[in-house]
């Protein structure tokens, strides 16, 4: 069915939402099918955000690994993350659709910052929903969006993290429909966010194959990518979805009690507009979450992740705070990078992939930079 | 048995009471009173932790509830109870996502066999058929909900699998009580009307007998939800301030129905 992939997706909002989305569908298809919306796209992508980001064999690391680890540089990208490329995608059809104010929800504030920036470029008011313990954790981020010219509405309900920015975030729109554009940030929500989003973030894999092939002549073993709503793992995986490679996205595993790790401990359910992978109590209850990484702090997991998990066309596995912390600072010492606490997760699988698949090549998604967690680092006492 | 409850009520009034607020035992009473009081049917929700169609009343009185405690099971040990207690219709509104963890099926079933008449979930999937199917299979009426915002098509659709009576959304937002009420609601409840003979009812944003009022002139019943309930919160004998709210909102006592 439309908007599904197997059971997972949909559209499970207030009805208010309904026609929106409608619209929003309608607006997508219209713009992919038209080369000169493409053309804009790609020229922001090579002009603004400064694509194709480089793909690095990172030498000392792999020697350390006894792996051969290409990085995906994400975090060269203007504004530090993948983020980006999907909020330049999204201005440009709201733009379209001829909407007069964006929204966005943010956790790690990297898509908070992202969007910021395009509705600078844009010029188009801008109000970001962070939870305020995540405002609290990523300062610098607050700081970049308020220099932007954003509106970061500190949210304090339920745990004050990712979940409930997006439930804020709906609650704006579901109130502001006929003016407000929904700039999501991860491969969530309603049908037709998480294909859209796909979409945008594809241009991660693309890039990254045909570097492969040019650098190396082969395709890698595996892709590996950390996995919170899942935007940069999908990114990267849709490269190279039908090829005869590995796909492993990683979750958080957080303290040990409780974790972001909505595929290796979810249940199906549903949360902001679609089903997916939740982490839920046997009643139903959204249960709490933890990562040292606020972008990976979230119950649930893109719904095509949750079919890709089911399908076993990809693999999730889980990486925690501490094994992060430790990847975050030998990436330092090993290749002079600084990744993001998120995508630290992703760095740290390598240790684990190696013991069965010793001298294999994989390709890691290096999705930020970690210049946001150096206060996080700092006080985790590394 | 829910849309004769609200047509055979000369001024249908639908409250909306949070399950486990402030405890299983307290909730009884308050239903009890609702019904005493003249409620035509009554609403009860299950809490949730996160409530995306909810404003803040309805945010809090959730939050309140699951860390009092709230559990399923508990629901369904009171819920016979409840239903034989009172001579209305109950109807639960849930969001979805409590009602499938063990199973949208059987739960629904269960719903039905503890005595409730039907169901409204807010965030019912946007392709509503099978979950239309399955309520009728359990024997429970799906209310269904239609918003400012939809097209004339789409409710003649969303009407076609309703039963009980259809929800009309007065206001394009959250659950809260406001003062006015938008202008095209009536035009609203009327285009609704002409394509069913189910009662038609309006919520969000209800909260004075003048809204009330208001509503009765173009529409079958009126919800109360938030004002409701903050009421319950703030008060000392909640049991006591259910009856009053209805008296306020100008319920009929059930003699004159």
């Amino acid at each position: 069915m439309k908007g599904y992939f197997g059971e997972f997706g949909g559209q499970y909002v207030p009805e208010t939402l309904y026609p929106a989305l409608v619209e929003l569908e309608n607006a997508m298809e219209s713009a992919f099918n038209e080369a000169a919306f493409w053309t804009e796209f790609e020229g922001l992508m090579e002009d603004y955000v400064g694509r194709p980001s480089p793909l690095s064999l990172a030498r000392r690391l792999s020697a350390h690994c006894g792996l051969e680890v290409w990085l995906k540089r994400e975090d060269l990208n203007h504004t530090g993350s993948h983020k980006i490329n999907n909020a330049i995608g999204q201005i440009l059809l709201a733009r379209r659709m001829g909407k007069a104010r964006i929204i966005a929800e943010t956790g790690a504030g990297q898509h908070g910052v992202a969007t910021a920036t395009v509705c600078a470029l844009f010029g188009m008011p801008c109000a970001v929903y962070m939870g305020s313990e995540d405002m609290q954790r990523q300062r610098l981020n607050v700081e970049r969006m308020r220099l932007l010219g954003a509106d970061v509405v500190p949210v304090t309900t339920g745990s004050a993290t990712l979940k409930d920015a997006t439930s804020e975030a709906i609650r704006d729109w579901v109130t502001n429909v006929d003016t407000t554009y929904y700039l999501i940030g991860s491969a969530i929500g309603p049908h037709p966010y998480p294909t859209m989003v796909k979409r945008f973030q594809s241009i991660i894999g693309a890039e990254a194959r045909a570097q492969i092939l040019a650098k190396k002549g082969a395709l890698p073993q595996a892709v590996i990518a950390c996995v919170g709503g899942g935007s940069n793992a999908i990114g990267i995986f849709a490269g190279f979805m039908h090829d005869p490679v590995e796909l492993i996205g990683v979750e958080a595993y957080g303290n040990g009690v409780h974790s972001g790790a909505s595929i290796n401990f979810g249940f199906p359910g549903v949360l902001h507009g679609a089903c997916l992978h939740l982490l839920q109590d046997g009643d139903g209850q959204v249960l709490p979450t933890h990562s040292v990484a606020a972008g990976l702090d979230y119950p649930g997991v893109g719904p095509e992740h949750s079919f890709l998990a089911m399908s076993g066309r990809a693999r999730y596995g889980l990486v925690d705070d501490r094994q992060a912390l430790s990847a975050f600072a030998l990436l330092n010492r090993l290749e002079g990078i600084a990744p993001a606490l998120e995508s630290a997760h992703a760095i740290a699988y390598l240790n684990i992939y190696a013991q069965d698949h010793p001298g294999a090549c994989v390709i890691v998604n290096l999705s930020g930079r970690g210049d946001k967690d150096l206060h996080t680092v700092l006080e985790e006492g590394l | 048995m829910i849309s004769e409850a609200i047509l055979s009520n000369r001024r249908a009034i639908i409250p909306y009471v949070t399950a486990g607020l402030p405890d299983m035992e307290t909730t009884g009473k308050i239903i009890q009173s609702l019904a005493k009081a003249g409620a035509a049917a009554i609403e009860i929700g299950i809490p949730f932790s996160d409530p995306m169609a909810d404003g803040p009343v309805l945010q809090q009185a959730s939050k309140r509830a699951i860390d009092a405690g709230f559990k399923m099971e508990d629901l369904f040990e009171h819920l016979p109870g409840w239903a034989a207690q009172c001579q209305v219709p109950l109807v639960i509104m849930s969001y979805i996502n409590p009602l499938m963890r063990h199973g949208l099926a059987p739960t629904l079933r269960r719903l039905k066999t503890s005595g409730v008449s039907g169901v409204i979930i807010p965030d019912e999937p946007a392709d509503a058929g099978a979950l239309f199917v399955l309520t009728q299979d359990a024997g429970l009426d799906l209310i269904r909900l239609v918003a400012p915002t939809t097209p004339a098509e789409r409710q003649r659709e969303i009407v076609s699998q309703c039963r009980g009576f259809v929800y009309a959304v007065a206001v394009k937002g959250v659950t809260g009580a406001r003062t006015l009420m938008p202008p095209e609601l009536e035009g609203n409840v009327r285009a609704i009307k002409s394509l069913t003979d189910l009662p038609v009812c309006v919520g969000f944003g209800v909260g004075s007998s003048a809204q009330v009022d208001a509503i009765m002139r173009f529409a079958d019943g009126a919800i109360v939800g938030s004002f409701l309930m903050e009421r319950l919160m703030q008060a000392e004998d909640p049991v006591a301030a259910a009856g009053e709210v209805m008296k306020i909102l100008g319920a009929p006592i059930p003699e004159d129905i």
